[in-house]
């Protein structure tokens, strides 16, 4: 089954096909550049940016793959969590196109779309296993009980994991976006250089907090000369706090659970810190851990499209009047409007 | 030439069928029941009415705005997909001169406008010229007071807004301020029988390259470009 994917939640305007968990051609024309002048993304720039792009995005993704309208089977699209003007485009995009070619239409969750970003890239990820999507705007463990079906166990109560490397990178004149820039930093600093606070570290609950973090690192250094800031020390501390909290919940999560293997997506999945520290901590506690290929690990349209593939395997489609949903609850297959 | 056109730019959002310069199915829906949610259903609608296929239109027409920034892109970007994914031709139109064009007989400068919001609205000076719109000068985004202060002869004002402000509006002008129908909007035909000429003059517009006229940026563009500006300055 060939299925056409659309993705536009946020900032990356992206499309791809994939036929049968085989990625054909995987579109993403980044707006990263265009944010950065602002200092964080502006939801009307990527709007409109989305607009700009969708069309050369879709046709890239045809035409890399060697494949034609005729030969698509299905659409699927980012259609809930995200920003609604961004998602509002390519669910326009998305209907307009299965309208046209006469093919069923899936809505996916952003979310959804993560966690497939990972099985796409390790087809033998066993089932269940607890998955942790973390990126400048989530932050979520979900326990993946079978190929959609979820129970979200838990999610960020403030800001999202890369929305605190973003703010920090900026309290610091680093730029935006925070992740590169600082984990750049960190690789020349001392990540024990300073005490910083490891939110709900101790506490049974499966949520996230990174307020009080950024809060810590402001208050410690704020008033000071950026030039006599020992930079390279409070990146690698900083990074360090978040990643010891990412891991510490995450393996809780799974024993909690009793799965035998571990998932992390999204883009804070690219950290290198955080994959050698999620490497050691499962090796240490015999589970498994997975990462998505590089490349699926921000935004796509390839763990869409596989999400939609999965969903209509099940005989799910969505209607013609799909809404873009920007805070929709993440549910699990057959659950639409109920709670399973 | 069979042309489908759409326009949800305003608060009525409007999908037509036309065929050559008849007019053959026209179907409106207020933009606050979900311009995303209904613009799909109801261009099915309309080509089930005329008994077509959309591969048995022959080009498409959109309202580009200006108006709402968000309606507008929905309408957009749903046309320029049709347009590709059946290969057919696009004609972006003015969804102020698809409002003038209601009142092309009459023979007085034509003032349509779309709500902006914050109490402005769009606008632009038309023309009649025969069977077509002439527009005279640029499009206008601001306040009434400013709008009418650019108007020193008669003039007909179209449009939702020009009844909600029609105080303010014979105000400033008095007797040379007249008004059209409140029922005066845009029309997915109209939009389609405006894209006839062009598409006639080969002037039909690309569908990968086709935004809709925002006529204004967001806030944080416009203090960005306010630093920018200051620094450069200095």
């Amino acid at each position: 089954m060939l299925v056409l994917g659309i993705e536009t939640s946020c900032d990356e305007t992206a499309a791809a096909l994939v036929a049968d968990g085989t990625i054909l051609s995987n579109v993403i024309a980044s707006q990263i550049d265009l944010h950065a002048r602002f200092g964080g993304i502006v939801p009307e720039v990527a709007s409109r940016k989305h607009v700009e792009a969708i069309g050369y995005v879709i046709q890239e993704a045809f035409d890399s793959a060697g494949k034609t309208h005729t030969e698509v089977d299905a659409v699927a699209v980012t259609s809930k969590y995200g920003l609604v003007g961004s998602l509002i485009v390519g669910v326009s995009a998305a209907k307009a196109m299965a309208y046209a070619l006469k093919v069923p239409l899936i809505g996916i969750h952003h979310i959804e779309g993560h966690i497939f970003a990972n099985i796409l890239s390790n087809p033998g990820t066993p089932l269940p296993h607890v998955c942790l999507t973390v990126s400048g705007g989530h932050t979520m463990l979900v326990h993946v009980k079978e190929l959609c079906q979820y129970e979200v166990m838990g999610n960020t109560l403030d800001d999202a994991a890369g929305e605190a490397f973003d703010k920090i990178s900026k309290f610091l004149g680093l730029g935006f976006p925070g992740g590169p820039a600082i984990e750049s930093l960190a690789t020349q600093g001392n990540r024990a250089a300073f005490n910083l606070p490891r939110p709900l570290g101790r506490s049974r609950s499966f949520d996230f907090s990174f307020s009080g973090l950024k809060t810590s690192v402001v208050n410690m250094f704020k008033g000071r000369d950026r030039e006599t800031l020992p930079l390279p020390d409070i990146a690698a501390s900083f990074q360090q706090a978040v990643v010891d909290v990412l891991v510490s919940k995450t393996l809780q999560a799974a024993l909690h659970k009793g799965v035998s293997a571990v998932s992390i997506t999204g883009g804070v999945s690219i950290n290198s810190r955080l994959r050698e520290d999620f490497s050691a901590a499962c090796g240490r506690q015999g589970l498994q851990v997975f990462f998505p290929r590089r490349d699926l690990c921000t935004d796509n349209a390839a763990m869409v499209a596989a999400a939609g593939a999965a969903r209509l395997k099940y005989g799910e489609m969505s209607q013609l009047d799909l809404n873009a949903i920007p805070n929709a609850p993440l549910e699990s297959i057959g659950c639409a409007g109920k709670h399973c | 030439m069979r042309v489908l056109g759409i326009d949800t730019a305003n608060l009525t959002n409007t999908i037509g069928l036309i065929d050559g310069d008849r007019m053959v199915t026209d179907f409106a829906w207020e933009a606050r029941d979900n311009s995303l949610q209904r613009i799909i259903i109801s261009t099915d609608l309309v080509l089930k009415r005329a008994g077509l296929t959309l591969a048995e239109i022959d080009g498409l027409a959109v309202g580009i705005g200006p108006g709402s920034w968000t309606g507008v892109r929905v309408g957009v970007t749903v046309a320029k997909t049709l347009a590709y994914a059946v290969n057919k031709p696009i004609c972006g139109i003015s969804s102020l001169e698809a409002i003038a064009y209601q009142a092309r007989s009459a023979s007085i400068l034509l003032c349509p406008l779309v709500d902006a919001g914050r109490e402005n609205v769009y606008s632009a000076f038309y023309r009649a010229r025969g069977k077509t719109l002439a527009m005279e000068g640029d499009y206008y985004v601001g306040n009434i007071k400013g709008l009418t202060e650019r108007v020193k002869e008669p003039a007909l004002f179209l449009g939702k807004p020009a009844h909600l402000y029609r105080r303010a509006i014979t105000g400033e002008l008095g007797d040379l301020a007249g008004f059209g129908s409140p029922s005066d909007t845009s029309s997915g035909c109209v939009v389609a029988l405006l894209s006839l000429t062009r598409f006639a003059a080969g002037a039909a517009d690309d569908a990968f390259s086709l935004v809709p006229l925002y006529l204004g940026e967001s806030l944080a563009q416009a203090l960005l470009r306010k630093k920018e500006t200051e620094a450069g300055d200095e």
